[in-house]
């Protein structure tokens, strides 16, 4: 009985090994993986979105449950309407300089140029820098006393300009350095586009006599459209959550004119103490990139099938 | 393309050719200013930088390797070698765990059978569109709430895991998503009967993975590892925002407590310590770089294209 028993046994399990082998081997590597991924991700960002719906000053107080009064705040105060819309437009400034800037540099990249890989790593290294040492080289660039800019200014009998008083001035650097951070990373991306346009359609395009311009507009456009599709839509997602910049360079000031609205969640969790506020700024915020991400998908699956996913920076160990 | 070098090199000088060389080289070297301008800062001591009018090339008139050689062999004023320490442990270990899981994980997504594989993928895919720095804040408050750890009651009464090494730690083995999703669309086009053979000569699922596929994937895997290194090397949300300690900071959040975002209000900020750092992050990074940038080019090329 015993024994029979302990074969019975060895065998169904074996059995059961045979017929689900691949689940079990995937179950022995994904658990561990999925529950530390839990911890880190998957826990903070459900309970993030739950303390929107709570009223939650300071980490000591009890949360009060308000229903969607975070949400009706955030719509009437224009404190975080103007944040939301800042973010909207200087996005789409970020987005519109950086890819245009990058798709001249890819142009000529393009060209058979002796040293091409050179310029590609030179335009790519301001990528591999840290926001947070660069943005204070920017700092001492900017200082109002004795920065580089204004030290230039007076030098040529101009006044010196006080940056960090002007919203307008803010914006404008804050442009800058994520121009200047992102054009390396565009430009390689629509070269890799300009790479995958079919040849044989420029030769065609040389025997009916198109010059470089009208092949620039027939052959390498209507070519690029997939791509371009891509690189829009991921740089918008990533260029609308755009905070460490303004952290560093701005701060949000002068007087919050500056804010975006990843910068009002940090100041609201950070400084204010706001919890609330702040889980209810982010599910707005993730709804927004979430619909964009999903009116690309299906618009990019539709015309062609082309597999891509948001572009985002490999980063561990929040 | 296979035009003679000599023709080659006599086209680079039509003018269409010339302009293209001087925007990319000047724009390029445009670009690379706020780098040459930290090399350059580096060379001042820390009296002449706030008392010069700084031009456009600073050059200090009694230039000093001091705060080169502080980088190197730590100085009193800063812990600079604790920062580099805990920054390099830290880019290790995340990097290690980044090759592990990114490897198994695509490996399970792309070549076992199980019952909803496409709909975990599909959910693991969907999570990498939340913006991560949203997560910031209730992950203080997990991490302050973690259960039994430092002094909590269940979930109150202590600091959590705040300030210890573990929130560096605990990160690690977690799923790395888009690595995974790399491995995976690279591993699909690896043909299955190379899988099926090894098996017939009598190699383990072990032995498959490790000695037959991995291999095969290294170029995207030095992509992955590359740009989790340097992802980890700059990521300063981490130490600023979950650590308070002196001995737990790395390079990045050194630099943030000094600027003007965690310095006191109306304090003097001192640039040239910052410099100093900065110049100890941005050095390792670039060489980095510059050691696999081929990776780095494919790679990019492959996470927006497919094929």
């Amino acid at each position: 009985m015993d024994k029979t028993a302990q074969i019975l046994g060895k065998s169904s399990f074996k059995r059961v090994m045979r017929r689900h082998r691949d689940a079990v081997i995937a179950a022995v590597i994904l658990t561990p993986m999925l529950l530390f991924w839990l911890i880190l991700s998957g826990v903070p960002t459900i309970f993030g979105f739950f303390l929107g719906f709570f009223n939650w000053v300071g980490l000591n107080d009890t949360p009060d449950f308000i229903w969607f009064d975070n949400f009706i705040r955030f719509f009437k105060d224009p404190v975080y309407t103007g944040a939301l819309w800042r973010s909207i437009w200087l996005g789409g400034l970020v987005t519109a300089v950086t890819l245009i800037s990058g798709f001249g540099a890819a142009i000529l990249m393009n060209m058979p140029l002796i040293g091409k890989g050179f310029y590609r790593s030179l335009w790519y290294i301001p990528a591999v820098t840290s926001t947070v040492a660069t943005t204070q080289v920017f700092n001492i660039l900017l200082d109002t006393n004795n920065g580089v800019i204004n030290n230039f200014l007076k030098s040529i009998g101009k006044e010196p300009i006080i940056w960090q008083y002007s919203a307008g001035w803010g914006i404008f650097w804050i442009v800058v350095y994520s121009a200047w951070k992102g054009v390396g990373g565009a430009a390689l991306i629509w070269l890799a586009g300009l790479q995958s346009v079919d040849q044989t359609l420029y030769e065609a395009a040389d025997i009916d006599g198109a010059g470089r311009w009208a092949k620039l507009k027939f052959v390498t456009m209507p070519g690029l459209k997939p791509i371009a599709t891509y690189i829009v839509i991921t740089s918008l997602i990533g260029a609308i959550q755009i905070y460490e910049q303004v952290l560093f360079i701005t701060n949000g000031g002068p007087y919050g004119q500056t804010e975006v609205l990843v910068f009002r969640i940090y100041r609201d969790g950070f400084w204010d103490f706001n919890l609330g506020m702040a889980g209810a700024s982010s599910l707005i915020m993730a709804v927004i990139v979430i619909v964009a991400t999903v009116f690309y998908y299906k618009w990019s699956t539709g015309s062609d099938k082309r597999m891509t996913i948001p572009n985002k920076p490999i980063k561990r160990g929040r | 393309m296979s035009e003679p070098l000599r023709i080659k090199i006599k086209n680079q000088f039509t003018p269409v050719h010339l302009i293209s060389h001087i925007v990319l080289l000047g724009v390029g070297l445009v670009l690379l200013y706020p780098l040459i301008f930290m090399v350059l800062a580096g060379f001042f001591s820390k009296t002449e930088f706030t008392s010069t009018v700084l031009g456009v090339f600073p050059i200090p008139k009694a230039p000093t390797l001091a705060n080169y050689k502080a980088l190197v062999m730590g100085s009193i004023d800063t812990a600079v070698t604790v920062y580099f320490r805990n920054s390099i442990i830290r880019t290790a270990y995340n990097t290690f765990w980044a090759l592990i899981t990114s490897f198994l994980a695509g490996y399970v997504f792309a070549r076992l059978k199980f019952k909803g594989k496409e709909t975990l993928f599909l959910i693991m895919l969907a999570t990498q569109m939340i913006p991560t720095t949203l997560a910031i804040i209730p992950t203080y408050l997990e991490y302050a709430r973690f259960p039994f750890a430092g002094g909590n009651r269940i979930f109150t009464g202590g600091t959590g895991i705040l300030n210890t090494w573990w929130i560096y730690l605990i990160g690690g083995p977690a799923i790395n998503i888009m690595g995974t999703f790399l491995v995976k669309q690279s591993l699909e086009k690896v043909p299955i009967e190379l899988d099926e053979a090894a098996r017939m000569d009598g190699a383990g699922t072990f032995r498959l993975i490790f000695q037959i596929l991995f291999p095969l994937q290294l170029p995207i895997m030095a992509f992955i590892a590359i740009t989790t290194a340097l992802g980890t090397w700059n990521d300063f949300i981490t130490p600023f925002f979950y650590t308070s300690s002196d001995s737990l900071q790395t390079l990045p959040a050194a630099i943030t407590k000094l600027s003007s975002v965690g310095a006191s209000p109306g304090a003097v900020i001192n640039y040239p310590l910052i410099i100093t750092l900065s110049l100890g992050v941005t050095l390792p990074a670039l060489l980095i770089f510059f050691f696999f940038q081929k990776y780095i080019v494919q790679g990019l090329a492959s996470t927006g294209i497919k094929g």
